[in-house]
């Protein structure tokens, strides 16, 4: 299309409110540019509308028929009415249709709360239904991975066919069957099993007939607190909310964003959370008195080891983890530096990319951490083999000053660190080798602070707190720069944004940023100077 | 005979005495399959054009005949030949399964689908959508009988209770003799001769009640010893 | 014109369709410019046969020219409209009249390629019309180069496998295609974007098998039958209650009346005619004392019901009007492809409902639903097939309310053990 005609406008007219819009624009997409939602079953917007839930029929004035608005175009001088009483008489009708084999079993299904059929019910529906027929009944059908089928709920729009057809591209579920019979399925026994895409046709399920097994009765959609946020599971950095009830992630859901994952996410991050709502977290700074670890406030700990520490010159080896902020790497980074620098590694599992091949800039990375691109960045330099094991030599028997971040020394030999002067950990659990620290600092995940990672094309995306820090956890970044202050009598950053202000000058690439322009979308590096 | 605007019209009544009303069942087999005119077409169907119209349901079943090789291959190859996306060849692809095994088992629906570079849940997909292809095995006679309404208006349901009372079924069983499965069916295309009844590729028209004992009389005998 | 050879075996053949002046009409076309045939056409007033009633040559000139692209002509043969059975009459008998007529067609649209899109039901039609598509490749009809013209004009023959709704020109598409027979959204029009995403036509099998006769002998001879929007002849397909059921090749714009009466001979003896079906079960269902209508497309609209595919089915006194109804409906219910929601759950209910007043427990309030559910079934679906199953019930209830009433509180023990 040539940069003219994409620029060519029509005017139209949508409930009463005149506007332009592009030539070529859907009327539900014209419709929503004035914050009206048009009901709608079968469009997605990251899918082929074909235009047969018939949820959208608009009225057109002038056409002889009601126009689904998701594929009809928006003509010159088009007055468009989403609410006449034709337009509500035809969905109303349509929502009668719908229920017509529906279960209405909303009291123990899972969609409950968040669910179109049930909304658009509510708010247009008719009060009574008439149906005196004895209903169609399917069943429960298991479609193999997460995926758990419920035929009687389905309304059968068919995203999730075409969910596996254009955009996972591996067509494993059909509608079967024609008319009223006709319901989604796989080919017998074959179903969404080993499709690390699959989770996604639950997501754009408009009602409850696909749900995940793994959320399953675990809790009501009302209930659920929704933080927007970042996958940490690989470096596409997928934007997501968390979802949490009682302080605890429910699961995680995909946040659309057309530069980094659409409207999508993979399975393989989804359903890898559980480590967020890990207990045994050290609640307490701990600081070694006689040999033993005892816990201390906060001002007693950092004051202590802010004297352990001034002085030390024999440099530092770091261990970082590649899911820790940006801001928290640059701490340590910082830190290190004030004691006499030294090199830093990470340590990350790695496996097979998989590309989703219908929005190909998605892929599951092989990195399977958030920040390897902002550990790199900022100096850290990886370390170990693809497990994420090995790489700890060179620390291990370091006689200067040891740093580990985040990284939970697994598989670190008993003696790692016995021959520094100083050890310091900061992270979330005390096992193995940590316990040889001198110093244990309790952090935050990235679920319980705000900050920061940048994903493997180099965009810098923020994510929020969702859940309560246990005890005296503290972000890392908050942690490392009062210790710093306490070292070489600098201001001590107070809000993420200030340890995000200091990274440019570890990082060019960081440089001209400002944590509060990032957004919710996030940023290129180097956006402000391109 | 003049019309509104005095115009003389010339009118053509046609008789339709060629087919329905002289009972088309007493016509000879061959006549019914169209094979006294058109001759058996062979396997590998022939030219290219026609290659993916041959008869698919037939009394004949070959469980163990491979499905896509010498003169089926051959066919599959020739109707690919005639569409430009090789997709639009899977309603031939499915005929030629159907016609070798009598239905369409799962793991032929594999097999196209392998074939036609398509998705097996697809092609399932497909395969359903139409009624004329069997998803498991019947009767080595499918009788369906039309009871939508011109021959509802002549009595089919009296056809169909007939041809059940007989075959000893009940809709879309398989008699005990292996022989008969009857379904009831849509219009036909044969309205003009109730009641219309296709019997595997076979068209049996203007069939009463009292016909069905010597149809499946008939047919029985049709059957090799 | 249409049904002169029906009943002769030797029209079959290319030899004895060619002595019967076979084919003289696709020499004279392709001697012709593609506009002048598409003017003929036009001029000839030839109204598309499957139902629509749109005129032929208007949609041959939709087809973009020159357009660089490859184009397809689509000869629907799919028919399945209870109470048609014209086009495997024409098929069984006169298959070189389809055939000339697809060449024809197929030339006049730049389309070197045409299918014919049979219902799969139709063996023996298909096994004739094979045999007569080998002779045309034979006799150099088809192919490359047709007779010389430089033309090519292939023709396929496609089998359909068991769906009403593939008659639905772009559900035609879809089952071509290798999908399930699914209609699509219009826009984009087949001209547009049709099968294979390529412009196409499609055209029923007796708007083809009209083509030849118009060519040959021009647009102004056509219309010498016919009404002045609604010329030419058309197959009437009669079945029901009357005594000499049949396909009959009649002036458009004949008194219906006098059809059925004279013509078709009228009920059985010592019957009545209760109500008659014009068009195929699509269309309104017409009482008795309305058939003095012609039978052309417009007269057919003004008496609140449409000609269709000219399917005449007869109901005399005898009728059970519900159960004929109930009968339709189910066959919607059966036929719907499911894509649409008032389609697919719409039909399935209305057919439920309609069981259930057969079996004596309907109430009264359930004709007002049927109403209701008939009109959200109508004008909101991608295709018309459930519009067409919502006018039998709205005609019915509307012109047959008595029956429906005669039903309501006549149930019993039995009758409820029994459903």
């Amino acid at each position: 299309m040539s940069s003219t005609a994409a620029k060519e406008t029509v005017s139209c007219t949508v409930d009463g409110i005149a506007f332009e819009v592009p030539k070529g624009t859907r009327m539900i997409d014209a419709a929503a540019r004035t914050g009206v939602d048009i009901p709608h079953y079968c469009y997605h917007p990251g899918l082929s509308a074909p235009a047969q839930c018939r949820m959208c029929l608009v009225e057109v004035e002038g056409a002889p028929k009601l126009q689904p608005a998701c594929t009809a175009e928006v003509q010159d001088g088009n007055v468009i009415l989403t609410a006449s009483e034709n337009a509500l008489k035809a969905r109303e009708g349509v929502l009668e249709f719908l229920l017509v084999n529906h279960p209405l079993d909303c009291p123990v299904c899972d969609q409950s709360g968040e669910c179109k059929l049930q909304d658009y019910t509510a708010a247009e529906g008719r009060p009574m239904g008439r149906l005196a027929e004895p209903k169609r009944i399917i069943g429960v059908d298991d479609f193999g991975g997460d995926v758990l089928f419920h035929g009687d709920r389905c309304v059968m729009c068919t995203r999730c066919v075409r969910f596996m057809r254009e955009v996972a591209q591996d067509e494993r579920l059909a509608v079967v069957q024609r008319g009223d019979k006709a319901v989604i399925d796989t080919f017998f026994g074959e179903g969404l099993e080993g499709n690390i895409w699959a989770d996604n046709v639950v997501d754009i399920c408009p009602v409850g007939a696909l749900v995940s097994k793994d959320f399953l009765h675990k809790a009501r959609a009302w209930d659920l607190d929704r933080t927007p946020s970042i996958c940490p599971n690989c470096t596409q950095g997928c934007n997501i909310t968390l979802q949490v009830r009682d302080n605890q992630v429910m699961r995680l859901k995909p946040r659309p964003n057309a530069e980094v994952n659409g409207h999508w996410m993979c399975d393989f991050g989804r359903l890898n959370y559980q480590w967020v709502n890990r207990t045994g977290r050290i609640e307490a700074p701990l600081v070694r008195e006689d040999g033993k670890l005892v816990p201390m406030s906060w001002s007693d700990t950092l004051l202590r080891l802010a004297n352990a520490a001034r002085g030390q010159s024999t440099g530092v080896r770091s261990v970082v983890s590649p899911y820790a902020a940006n801001e928290d790497l640059g701490a340590v980074r910082r830190l290190a530096d004030a004691l006499g620098g030294g090199s830093g590694v990470f340590r990350v599992e790695s496996g097979e990319e998989v590309v989703l091949p219908g929005f190909p800039q998605l892929a599951l990375r092989s990195d399977r951490a958030a920040n390897v691109r902002g550990a790199e960045l900022l100096g850290f330099s990886r370390a170990g083999d693809s497990t994420g094991m090995g790489g700890l030599e060179e620390a291990e028997s370091f006689d200067g000053v040891i740093l580990v971040l985040g990284d939970d020394l697994e598989d670190a030999s008993a003696d790692f660190g016995q021959r520094s002067k100083l050890f310091i950990y900061v992270g979330h659990v005390l096992g193995g080798a940590a316990r040889n620290a001198d110093f244990v600092l309790p952090s935050t995940t990235f679920a319980e602070m705000e900050g920061s990672f940048t994903n493997v094309a180099g965009r810098v995306q923020r994510f929020w707190p969702a859940i309560q820090v246990p005890g005296m956890s503290r972000p890392a970044w908050q942690i490392l720069g009062v210790l710093l202050s306490g070292i070489i009598d600098i201001p001590a950053p107070a809000r993420p944004g200030d340890a995000f202000a200091t990274l440019g000058d570890l990082s060019p690439a960081f440089g001209g940023m400002r944590f509060e322009e990032l957004g919710a979308e996030g940023q290129p590096l180097e956006y402000s100077r391109r | 005979m003049t019309n509104d605007d005095g115009k003389v019209r010339k009118i053509r009544p046609r008789n339709p005495g060629f087919a329905g009303i002289t009972g088309e069942f007493d016509l000879t087999e061959a006549q019914i399959r169209g094979t006294d005119y058109v001759g058996a077409r062979p396997l590998d169907g022939g030219h290219p054009s026609v290659a993916g119209t041959m008869p698919y349901q037939l009394t004949t079943r070959a469980p163990d005949l491979p499905l896509f090789e010498g003169e089926y291959l051959r066919r599959l190859e020739k109707v690919l030949s005639r569409y430009e996306d090789r997709r639009a060849a899977l309603l031939p692809a499915l005929h030629i399964v159907h016609e070798i095994r009598g239905y369409l088992p799962p793991e032929a629906m594999d097999e196209v689908a392998e074939r036609l570079l398509l998705a097996p849940a697809y092609v399932r997909g497909v395969a359903t959508f139409y009624t004329m292809y069997n998803l498991q095995p019947l009767g080595r006679f499918l009788i369906q009988v039309c009871t939508n309404i011109s021959c509802n208006l002549c009595g089919a349901d009296e056809v169909l209770r007939e041809f059940l009372e007989q075959t000893g079924t009940e809709i879309g069983e398989i008699s005990e003799n292996g022989l008969w499965t009857v379904l009831e069916v849509e219009c036909l295309g044969a309205c003009g001769f109730p009641t219309a009844v296709q019997i595997n590729e076979r068209f049996f028209e203007s069939v009463k009640a009292e016909d069905v004992p010597a149809i499946l009389k008939r047919l029985e005998a049709e059957v090799p010893a | 014109m249409l049904s002169e050879h029906f009943g002769d075996p030797e029209a079959r053949t290319l030899e004895g369709w060619e002595a019967r002046g076979g084919y003289s009409a696709l020499r004279k076309a392709l001697g012709e410019s593609r506009k002048d045939i598409i003017e003929e056409v036009k001029k000839s007033g030839l109204r598309g046969r499957g139902g629509a009633g749109f005129p032929t040559g208007v949609k041959w000139s939709f087809m973009p020219k020159d357009s660089g692209k490859q184009h397809y002509l689509l000869c629907n043969a799919d028919e399945s409209e209870p109470g048609t059975f014209k086009d495997r009459e024409l098929m069984r008998w006169t298959p070189h009249q389809l055939i000339e007529g697809c060449l024809i067609g197929a030339y006049a649209i730049q389309a070197s390629h045409c299918y014919i899109y049979i219902r799969g039901e139709f063996f023996e039609a298909t096994q004739i019309l094979a045999r007569a598509i080998e002779e045309v490749y034979e006799a150099g009809y088809a192919g490359k180069d047709v007779l010389g013209s430089g033309h090519d004009l292939d023709i396929t023959l496609h089998l359909g496998a068991g769906a009403y709704i593939c008659g639905e020109e772009t559900g035609l598409m879809s089952s071509l295609e290798g999908q399930r027979g699914e209609p699509r959204v219009k826009p984009p029009f087949p001209a547009v974007s049709g099968v294979f995403k390529k412009p196409t036509t499609i055209n029923n099998v007796e708007t083809l098998c009209a083509v030849p006769h118009i060519v040959n002998n021009g647009g102004e001879w056509y219309q010498q039958w016919g009404t002045e929007k609604s010329t030419g002849t058309k197959l009437f397909c009669v079945s029901g209650h009357v005594q000499r059921p049949g396909n009959y090749e009649v002036p458009m714009g004949f008194n219906f009346r006098e059809f059925i009466y004279d013509v078709c001979g009228g009920p059985p003896d010592g019957r009545t005619i209760k109500a008659v079906i014009p068009g195929g079960s699509s269309v309104p269902i017409m009482s008795a004392d309305e058939l003095d209508v012609g039978m052309d497309y417009e007269a057919m609209i003004s008496a609140g019901t449409m000609l269709g595919c000219g399917s005449v089915i007869v109901m005399d006194d005898t009728t059970d009007i519900v159960k004929q109804v109930r009968r339709m409906v189910d066959f919607y219910a059966h036929e719907s492809c499911g894509q649409c929601t008032p389609c697919r759950e719409g039909t399935a209910w209305a057919a439920k409902i309609l069981r259930r007043i057969e079996d004596g427990w309907g109430t009264e309030s359930d004709l007002d639903t049927l109403v209701e559910i008939s009109e959200n079934m109508t004008g909101k679906t991608i295709c018309v097939l459930s519009d067409s199953a919502a006018a039998p019930i709205t005609s019915s209830i509307e012109k047959f309310r008595e029956d429906y009433l005669a039903l309501i509180g006549a149930g019993t023990v039995e009758t409820a053990r029994s459903a």
